[in-house]
């Protein structure tokens, strides 16, 4: 039964990438781009949903944990030598490893304890990456994964190589994340975020527990830092804003915290934003404050909204009107 | 020695600004059980509106006033009309604990828009009401001028009239036992309700006064209190998060330790310095070294 189930969802994975890799074909530069970076997000949002959808707990400062893998990624290629596509491996080991010390210290607590640190390590990022010499500063590490493999052909674009990365790491993860999700590990998940103490009467140690969901969390979104970065070609303190983890928050409540189905969803949201606010300074101007301030005023107002609208997801939404 | 007596005198004074600011984070986390991250914002808002007023008027005090004042009704005007329709809607579901935390997020970042909306993200700064000059201490000027001196008396006779508030008045009383325990308090006739917006009132005038104390030594910017609110917060967790005393005590502790650390060690650890208090004091006595509960941990 339970292997029916694994088999579903590997084949249901491998038909969205095959459906991906037709639609990478037939579109243009900009919309790879713009793929490749949905995916990237929804891949973020995903290690919210991880933590905060199952094991209920809340991070600030899942931008600065981004920033962690995405350092590991670029000194590593930089100074180790290693190829790209292991440093993509070292982000997500390194701020795996980052999100287990400092879950050992933080996440094992209840209350808003792991929020609010999580929101200190956020605020002081870019201070601290200003001030030690090996990252780089204002300017931050270049990370350049080089050109798309020859085999490929002449035609074979640079977005279409980011798309490709970008998209398959998304699909990987998430699929292992739903699969742990299926498994045991899933249930126990699941049983810390409904009924701390009767998960710890049934044997669970919660403590240990919360700091394993913390420290995958950690280690997804330190992957998808990587990938992030690679998209820019370089890492800087800048790239990780505050404001990042907020719109991760926003992406993943909006989809609904607790469904990993939702995630795609959450990264066109998220990608859609900025176009969005572009086209209304556009249309009907406005001051310089305006257009930037624009894009986070729309995050927060879906955030505040879908808090107060539909909690648990516009999916619950649905199942509501059907009884 | 002019360099300890330095340290002391600045860790006093920016340790008076944190506990402004852990204070107000505190007054909610009691009333509410939410730490409060809208703070941040509620306190650049009300501190623009002391700027504005200080510009207009071209009396600080005039503008330090305004801010105190527009932080109170800011604060009442989100508890009644945005956190309390927050909890009457949503109240089951997976998300129920957390629905609220991510509300003051959202409102931090709505507030934040809406700054820049009106001042952009220009840094201005507002004119202290007397000299920023340190003072000359055995022949050498000391980096604590009298306005320095202002902040701490400031802070001080904030602290003073709040506790004076809180013990010795009936409506302190209403406070804190709105706070130990609702349902008891509401039996005894207390509006629990009307109680939590006033703690709400007095947190943002207390986030108001930081605003104003703390902007005068840096920039005012839509996210100028965002330092300061992690500040408040690590205050707040040393001293057990809803002691008020605890509050002011480990504000002081982190001003001191920050202060310390970058006169003589290194300018440099400033968040090093702080997050590293954080850490230890959740790893050794994760309950604050002042509070008097028990059993947060589970």
């Amino acid at each position: 039964m339970k292997n029916t189930s694994v088999r579903k969802r590997g084949l249901i994975f491998i038909a969205i990438g095959w459906a991906l890799l037709l639609i990478g074909d037939r579109v243009d530069e900009l919309a790879l781009s713009q793929g490749a970076l949905v995916a990237t997000y929804a891949l973020a949002i995903a290690s919210i949903i991880l933590l905060t959808g199952y094991s209920g707990q809340l991070s600030l400062g899942h931008s600065a944990l981004m920033a962690v893998g995405a350092y590991a990624a670029a000194l590593s290629t930089n100074n180790l030598g290693l190829s790209p596509a292991i440093a993509l491996v070292v982000a997500a080991f390194v701020a795996g490893l980052f999100g287990l010390i400092l879950g050992f210290g933080v996440a094992r607590l209840s209350g808003p304890y792991l929020a609010g640190t999580t929101l200190a390590l956020a605020v002081s990022l870019p201070t601290i990456a200003n001030q030690f010499a090996i990252l780089g500063g204002e300017q931050g590490v270049a990370f350049d994964i080089g050109l798309p493999p020859a085999r490929f052909g002449e035609e074979f674009s640079q977005y279409k190589w980011f798309f490709w990365i970008c998209a398959l790491a998304a699909l990987l993860m998430i699929w292992l994340i739903s699969n742990i999700l299926a498994s045991r590990y899933g249930r126990i998940f699941r049983a810390l975020r409904d009924n701390p103490v009767a998960a710890s009467l049934s044997g669970i140690n919660v403590g240990r527990l919360k700091v394993v969901a913390f420290s995958l969390s950690a280690g997804v979104a330190g992957l998808a830092g990587g990938l992030l970065v690679m998209l820019i070609s370089g890492v800087s303190p800048s790239a990780f804003p505050l404001s990042l983890s907020f719109s991760l928050l926003t992406g993943a409540v909006v989809t609904g915290v607790y469904n990993l189905k939702g995630v795609m969803l959450g990264g066109l949201i998220l990608v859609a934003i900025p176009e969005i606010a572009e086209s209304v300074v556009s249309r009907i101007g406005g001051s310089e404050g305006f257009t930037v301030a624009l894009p986070g005023f729309l995050v927060s107002a879906l955030l505040i909204l879908a808090v107060v609208f539909t909690p648990n997801g516009p999916g619950h939404l649905l199942h509501k009107k059907k009884h | 020695m002019n360099q300890f007596i330095t340290a002391v005198l600045t860790s006093l004074s920016s340790g008076a600004i944190y506990a402004l600011m852990s204070i107000s984070l505190v007054l909610v986390w009691r009333s509410t059980r939410v730490v409060n991250f809208a703070q941040a914002g509620q306190a650049v808002l009300t501190t623009f509106i002391g700027y504005e007023v200080t510009v207009r008027s071209g009396s600080y005090w005039i503008g330090l006033i305004a801010a105190v004042i527009s932080g109170a009704l800011v604060g009442a005007i989100i508890d009644r009309f945005f956190m309390r329709p927050i909890f009457k809607r949503v109240k089951s579901g997976p998300i129920v604990m957390i629905a609220p935390v991510v509300a003051t997020l959202g409102l931090l970042g709505l507030i934040q828009a809406i700054i820049g909306f009106i001042w952009g993200f220009t840094y201005v700064s507002i004119e202290a009401p007397v000299s920023t000059d340190g003072y000359n201490l055995f022949g050498t000027v000391v980096a604590f001028s009298p306005f320095n001196l202002m902040v701490l008396v400031a802070a001080t006779i904030a602290m003073l009239l709040l506790t004076l508030l809180f013990q010795k008045t009936n409506i302190g009383l209403a406070l804190r036992a709105s706070a130990f325990s609702p349902e008891i308090a509401r039996l005894s006739g207390i509006k629990v309700d009307a109680v939590r917006t006033l703690g709400w009132a007095i947190a943002g005038a207390a986030g108001g006064l930081a605003g104003m104390l703390y902007v005068p030594g840096s920039y005012l910017h839509p996210n100028a209190m965002d330092v300061l609110l992690v500040f408040g917060f690590i205050a707040a967790v040393i001293g057990g998060l809803d002691s008020l005393f605890g509050a002011v005590a480990g504000a002081m502790i982190l001003g001191f330790a920050i202060n310390f650390a970058t006169s003589y060690i290194s300018y440099k650890l400033v968040f090093i310095t702080a997050f590293a208090l954080l850490i230890t004091v959740l790893l050794v006595k994760p309950n604050g070294i002042f509070s008097s509960s028990k059993g947060r941990k589970d």
